[in-house]
């Protein structure tokens, strides 16, 4: 086998390692690493004993309560909190308390804070409208598991451009379809199931919001549905379950 | 306008630092030579005595602004504190306040707004102001009107102890319907019901005023928040509010978004709706205010500045490249988000850095470790629901300008409710004076993120006005400007000094800090 074949290999190997998806509920570590603000790490142990980092989620977890923990093998290394990494990651708090676990750095760096690539800016500042044509456009926002809570520096950037593009293409509706993951996940033996109930409400969060935001309210038009199909649009397809619970917002002209 | 002014010293800074020479001649500092001369306006008070006649610290009767009285409120107002003075301005120059209706009583019980929003405790109330009007002028003076005076109407109102809470700990009743009320004044279904697990008061428990009366409410006692500063209060430096996960919330009157900063627990969002809340139900006025009359609180309260100017160990706090003082801070613009690393909170005084080697530089240096502290010094924030159930994770390595992250004002630009642990066990300061309640989650309803389904607290805070469970304990962060002037502190005055609420930090959050970080971040916010 020539160096260059065993390469490709090697690297096809590699990808396959990154795309392997875990899904497991864990009791979650918080290693106290001290690189600045907002810098500690998040790490969950599988069943089998293995160690993720979990950091990455946009939502991290809680001391003290069971997490549903959903993310893919990145190929990154474990040197920055002593787990291996997930990445993309989602993480959702569970009402189920467990043990308060809080670690030493133990060298581990961790991760010094970045601000995300996009924020929303401040309210004095100018906002552009997005620019013709006005075409029908669809907007997805996403939820932890069994929450409607709407996600910080993450869901205010979907919101503020939908209300942009509402107000640039003059939108006569809005139609906004929340969904629930209402079929049964079974995780090593523990079933989790989003009431339907949870679709609505997602569905109204979004609408209040985008009320607050000045989209009129005769333009909006709600429904929601349990069961919702599987969407590649959420990072890449790689977290099939997670992009079951969202919202999509359909903004028509 | 009537002469008769039971304000008879308006301490100008002249006379400030003349009381300021005599408490620092033991120490040999004073910052106010430069200005003995008097380069402020002068009090158009009628009988504002000169400056040699100043005596050290004013008598209640001299610092007491008693409601209805006519005076002149001047463009600058200046009274000592412990530890400096306190300086009030009114930006648009003196106001005779005959008949303004922030000075004048317009309900039943005598009270003004000025009644409790006094400048010499930096537009709050301190226990002292209170203890001090209770030994001059007695249980009759409004300020201790039954309905929130007293630790319960019910009681005996001439007697100390029927007036315990607001003269130990500056404390008014705030009696909240419960179930609580929407925006609409329509009942909300609480996800939790409450129980007495004490009432030392005897109001919650008391047939016409308690749970059980036939007008349920439910007392909490609660510290007046500064009616001073309030742009920084109403400003909006975010459509969006992380911690309710929502933009922020549209008054139905204006259509206008607003900022949630206002009040202990949100039940009100707009000075308008301010105004009318305290004049129900601290003023006794039943009846509807004109609306330009509640448009003249609003317009004189929003140009109300109030900051510490002078320490008795730093001096004047715009010297020396510093821009402390309430002159700055009315310049100053709203709602901006600090930045640790290019734009600090309290940069104020980051100039005295390099102050000298003096007593008077040693102190000022003191105050700028502590602004470094304030912002750098990093602990692990825990258990605070609205913090640490919002995403950032539980725990969260911060620092204290996480939450006091506003730009001159200290309170949080991204608005909303916070629970340090002030009012909910088991991180509540003693407070065996006070009712405790055991609030339980009712089937269905998310519980408290760090508390659980069952919550002990002196005071249920946000949950009064949400009816959630996740809300409970939670309060307001406010202005920390003129702090100094206004123990005891917290909510719920369970920190008797600036040093007790380092204290109750230190603990809460296991900081760690030595005894010189204490003291310098006491000296940082004495100098607010």
């Amino acid at each position: 086998m020539s160096a260059r074949v065993a390469f490709v290999l090697l690297l096809m190997a590699a990808a396959q390692v990154t795309e392997a998806q875990e899904t497991f509920i864990a009791c979650p570590i918080y290693r106290d690493t001290d690189a600045g603000r907002k810098s500690g790490c998040w790490l969950a142990d599988d069943p089998k004993g293995v160690r993720y980092d979990v950091t990455l989620a946009p939502v991290k977890p809680q001391v003290g309560h069971l997490a549903l923990i959903e993310g893919v093998l990145s190929a990154e290394p474990d040197t920055a909190c002593g787990g291996r990494v997930l990445d993309p990651v989602r993480v959702a708090v569970l009402e189920d308390s467990c043990e308060r676990q809080i670690i030493a750095a133990d060298n581990y760096p961790g991760r010094p804070f970045k601000s995300p690539p996009e924020m929303l800016a401040p309210s004095d500042q100018p906002r552009s409208l997005p620019p013709p044509p006005y075409t029908e456009k669809v907007f997805s926002i996403y939820f932890e598991y069994d929450r409607d809570f709407l996600i910080y520096q993450y869901a205010e950037l979907i919101l503020e451009k939908i209300v942009l593009y509402a107000k640039a293409s003059r939108a006569k509706r809005v139609q906004i379809t929340g969904y629930a993951a209402t079929e049964p996940l079974v995780v090593r033996g523990r079933t989790l199931r989003e009431p339907i109930a949870l679709a609505r409400s997602r569905a109204e969060m979004v609408a209040e919001a985008l009320r607050r935001l000045g989209v009129a309210d005769a333009s909006l038009s709600l429904a929601w549905h349990g069961a919702p199909a599987k969407t590649p649009d959420f990072e890449g397809g790689k977290l099939p379950e997670p992009s079951k619970r969202r919202v999509v917002v359909t903004v028509t002209p | 306008m009537k002469s008769a002014l039971p304000v008879e010293v308006l301490m100008t800074k002249r006379r400030a630092c003349s009381w300021m020479k005599l408490l620092a001649a033991a120490l040999s500092v004073c910052g106010c030579a430069g200005s003995a001369t008097g380069s402020r306006e002068a009090v158009p008070t009628p009988r504002a005595l000169a400056p040699e006649t100043a005596t050290p610290e004013p008598s209640i009767s001299d610092r007491y602004w008693r409601a209805g009285a006519a005076y002149s409120f001047p463009a600058r107002l200046s009274y000592p504190t412990g530890t400096g003075v306190i300086t009030t301005l009114h930006v648009p120059g003196a106001l005779d306040t005959t008949g303004h209706p922030f000075f004048t009583p317009l309900g039943e019980n005598g009270r003004a707004c000025i009644t409790c929003h006094q400048p010499a405790d930096g537009m709050s109330l301190s226990a002292r102001t209170a203890q001090e009007v209770w030994e001059k002028l007695g249980p009759s003076d409004p300020l201790f009107a039954a309905g929130d005076g007293s630790n319960c109407p019910s009681l005996p109102q001439h007697e100390r102890a029927s007036h315990s809470l607001l003269l130990d700990r500056g404390l008014f009743r705030i009696a909240r319907p419960w179930p609580p009320l929407d925006r609409d004044g329509r009942p909300i279904e609480p996800e939790l019901d409450i129980e007495l697990v004490s009432d030392p008061t005897g109001c919650n428990a008391d047939p016409a005023f308690g749970l059980s009366s036939a007008k349920p409410a439910i007392s909490v006692f609660r510290r007046p928040r500064p009616v001073a500063n309030l742009k920084f209060a109403t400003s909006m430096g975010f459509s969006f509010d992380p911690k309710d996960g929502l933009p922020l919330e549209i008054d139905r009157e204006s259509g206008l978004p607003t900022s949630g900063n206002l009040l202990a627990d949100d039940r009100e969002r707009t000075l308008l709706g301010q105004a009318r809340d305290a004049l129900q139900s601290h003023t006794d006025h039943h009846g509807t205010l004109p609306s330009a009359e509640l448009q003249r609180i609003i317009t004189f309260e929003s140009q109300i500045y109030t900051a510490v100017s002078e320490h008795v160990r730093a001096g004047a706090l715009d010297e020396g490249g510093a821009s402390g003082g309430p002159d700055a801070l009315s310049r100053a613009p709203a709602g901006k988000l600090q930045s640790t690393k290019s734009n600090p909170i309290w940069g104020e005084f980051s100039a005295w850095n390099a102050a000298d080697s003096d007593p008077q530089g040693e102190f000022r240096r003191s105050v700028a470790r502590g602004a470094a502290i304030f912002t750098g010094r990093q602990f692990l924030v825990s258990d605070s629901a609205g913090i640490t159930d919002v995403g950032f994770g539980n725990p969260v390595r911060n620092s204290c300008a996480f939450c006091h992250n506003m730009l001159h004002a200290g309170m949080d630009v991204a608005p909303g409710q916070v629970d340090l642990g002030t009012t909910n066990l088991p991180h509540a300061n003693p407070l065996p004076e006070l009712p405790l309640f055991r609030l339980t989650c009712r089937p269905g309803a998310r519980a408290h993120p760090h508390l659980g389904r069952v919550v002990l607290t002196h005071d249920p805070g946000y949950a009064l006005t949400t009816g959630k469970c996740i809300d409970i304990g939670k309060i307001t962060a406010q202005s920390l400007r003129g702090i100094a002037a206004r123990p005891p502190y917290f909510v719920n005055g369970s920190a008797a000094t600036l040093a007790d609420v380092i204290a109750f930090y230190d603990k809460r959050y296991e900081m760690k800090l030595s005894d010189e970080e204490k003291l310098d971040l006491q000296h940082l916010l004495e100098v607010l």
